[in-house]
Formats: structure tokens, C-alpha cells, sequence
């Protein structure tokens, strides 16, 4: 994974995995591979990846079973919250990028029902 | 008690009458990898000598997990710089078998899981090594001491980037929990990830301590930019 060095790295671990959350590639309650393993998989220092995952479990994304590792939740409303959650961050950056622009609420949804149909065209 | 596994309290270094180190404070506190950052001559190597009491005659204090005498101190910090005193003839076998005599805490174990990991041959001359074998070596040799502070000098310097992949993958891998690393280097990108704090020398003192992630979160910046920007003097004093 390329990590961008003006993020604070654990950070866009935490995002990381809540991607791969919500798009089920981690299931609920699958068990995330251990501290370590992860560190060596993003090339990322172990207490970057312990901070990454402390916030998660905080968040009841994560439960962390003592001796036995970390969980994704069963609980699916909170992935669906979760999900909730990017859908709304992702929305926001478009809006922001798009109102500086000086567009506004109608034109805004009237390029976003554009692209929607002439990406349709092309594909 | 102190809570840092390191502590360096007004550290001043003289040689040949020319001053190498002056006012150097500086604390660590277990556990965190560290990235010493400094242009070459900036003093990074004398540092570390000064930390592993292979330099002595600084005056302030020096302290490893409260202590402060060299022979302790060099109980408790692994530095293997340039495999200095090993005739080029040596085979890596032999000085693994010197490593084994003098620390009681090299782990033989530990030495046989970061060779296979890193593939090194040990039973080469230290005269035929690549650099970056050289490298990788000086690696195993530091890592499979259970010390509480560990030093690695430019361990990335002129060495492929498959062995550089290596290398920070068997950092990550065996450096305990509560053990210090510190890396010095003048070329951060490939490590930023890896470090928990920056410390940069500079004009024979450290001029900055922070937190990587506070260097993105205040300056915005990423740790490279963060330290070209220090060099360059674009950050003004009362920031740092």
C-alpha cells in the first residue's frame, strides 16, 4: 500500500480497512491478521498499526478478544452506519470541489445525473 | 524515575579541538523508532558512538534506562558500526561466534531467523560482500541482541531496493515491543512510514524533536518536505 506522507499514516490505515469493511472484503466477524503481520504487509511500524486499530475498537468496528486477536463487529448496523459514513465524506468532497465552482444544489445534481448517463453511453 | 529509555542531558562532544556536539537533550521513550535525520558531517554518527559508548569523553550525561556508566550503557544499546576491527578475511560465521562470546544477549535463534529472512550467506569472507549484504549483516548482528536501544547507521545507503524491502520488513518484524530504534539517514521517503519521531541535527545540535504525525497534522507537510524545509530554514525557529 502507497501511503501519502502528509497523512498521518495510521490514519489512512484506519480508512484502509474500513474500506475493505464495508466492501466485505473483510467480513463480520472475520479476524484481522495479527499487529505484526499487518505492519509487514503496509510496511508501517507496529505502533502506527496498534493506534489505527485502538481507534477502531473505540469506534465498535473492531472487538478486540483478549488473547485471541481482533474482530470485525457482527453487529451489521454499524457497518452500515459505517458505510453511511464514507458514502457522506466522499459526497462531501465532491460538493466542495463542485460549490467552488459556483455551482449550485440544481446544477450540481443535474452534472452528477449527466455523468451518470453518459458514462452509461460509454460503457 | 525517568519514563524514557533514553536520555540525553546537555551533551557536549569536543575533537581535536573542534566542537563535534554542543547542547544535545534529547529523550526517547520506550518502544519508538526513530528517524535521525542530518546532512553528512551533521554529526548523526558521532551520536550514536556517544549513545553505545564506542566514543567516549562527552561531558553532560548519557542515559540508558537510567544508566549512565559506559559498561552498562553498552549492555543496553546494540550498535554495529561498520563492522569495524573485523579483519576482511573473516568469515561471517566467526564474527557471528564473537558476537555470541561477547553479548550475553545475542540470540542465536534470532540470528538464524534474520539471516534466512535477509539470505545471507554466513559462511562468506567479510571481503567479498556486496554493500548491500554488508548491510544486511550489520542488520542481523544488531537485531538479534535483546538490547533496549538499538542503532542502525544509514542502514539503506547505496543498497538495492529489494534488500532496502527486506531490511525494513525484518525491522518491523524483530524489534521488540518496548526496544528503541533509532535509523539515522539523510533520505527519509522509504522509511517515513516506519518512524514514530523525527529528530533532525543540524549546526552540531538537534535543532527539532517532533512526532511524525504531528509534522503532518501542524505542518502539513510530509517528513522529507518537513526535513528540506528545516535545511533550507523556511520554518522559523519558534515552530520547531
Amino acid at each position: 500500500m502507497q501511503f501519502d506522507d502528509k497523512v498521518p499514516i495510521y490514519y489512512q490505515i484506519e480508512n484502509y480497512l474500513y474500506h475493505q469493511i464495508v466492501a466485505g472484503t473483510l467480513q463480520p466477524g472475520a479476524k484481522l491478521p495479527a499487529v505484526r503481520q499487518l505492519a509487514v504487509d503496509l510496511t508501517v511500524n507496529v505502533n502506527t498499526v496498534q493506534r489505527a486499530l485502538t481507534e477502531m475498537i473505540r469506534q465498535e468496528i473492531l472487538e478486540s478478544r483478549r488473547g485471541r486477536g481482533n474482530f470485525v463487529t457482527q453487529d451489521t448496523a454499524r457497518i452500515t452506519a459505517l458505510k453511511h459514513r464514507l458514502i457522506t465524506d466522499y459526497i462531501q468532497e465532491l460538493y466542495t470541489q463542485l460549490h467552488a465552482l459556483r455551482m449550485d444544489d440544481a446544477e450540481i445534481v443535474a452534472a452528477v445525473q449527466h455523468y451518470l448517463q453518459t458514462r452509461g453511453n460509454q460503457a | 524515575m525517568s519514563q524514557y529509555a533514553l536520555e540525553l542531558t546537555d551533551v557536549r562532544y569536543r575533537k581535536n579541538q573542534r566542537t563535534i556536539l554542543d547542547h544535545v537533550n534529547l529523550q526517547i521513550a520506550p518502544g519508538k523508532t526513530v528517524g535521525l535525520l542530518g546532512e553528512n558531517g551533521a554529526g548523526k554518527t558521532t551520536l550514536m558512538r556517544l549513545i553505545a559508548s564506542v566514543a567516549k569523553g562527552a561531558r553532560g550525561t548519557i542515559a540508558v534506562n537510567q544508566q549512565t556508566r559506559d559498561v552498562q550503557r553498552r549492555a543496553l544499546v546494540s550498535f554495529s558500526e561498520g563492522l569495524q576491527g573485523f579483519r576482511s578475511t573473516q568469515k561471517l560465521r566467526e564474527i557471528r561466534d564473537f558476537y555470541v562470546r561477547t553479548y550475553p544477549d545475542f540470540s542465536a535463534k534470532k540470528y538464524l531467523d534474520l539471516v534466512t529472512f535477509l539470505q545471507i550467506d554466513d559462511d562468506q569472507r567479510l571481503a567479498t560482500l556486496s554493500k548491500g549484504t554488508r548491510e544486511k549483516f550489520i542488520i542481523a548482528l544488531t537485531l538479534a541482541r535483546q538490547a533496549a536501544v538499538y542503532l542502525l547507521d544509514e542502514p539503506f545507503s547505496g543498497i538495492d531496493s529489494m534488500s532496502r524491502r527486506r531490511i525494513i520488513s525484518s525491522i518491523i518484524q524483530w524489534k521488540q515491543p518496548e526496544a528503541v530504534l533509532i535509523i539515522s539517514d539523510h533520505y527519509v521517503t522509504e522509511i517515513a512510514a516506519l518512524l514514530d519521531e523525527v529528530v533532525i541535527l543540524k549546526d552540531r545540535t538537534i535543532c527539532t524533536h517532533k512526532r511524525s504525525d504531528q509534522i503532518r497534522q501542524e505542518f502539513n507537510l510530509g517528513i522529507e518536505a518537513f526535513y528540506e524545509s528545516v535545511y533550507e530554514g523556511s520554518i522559523p525557529d519558534d515552530e520547531l
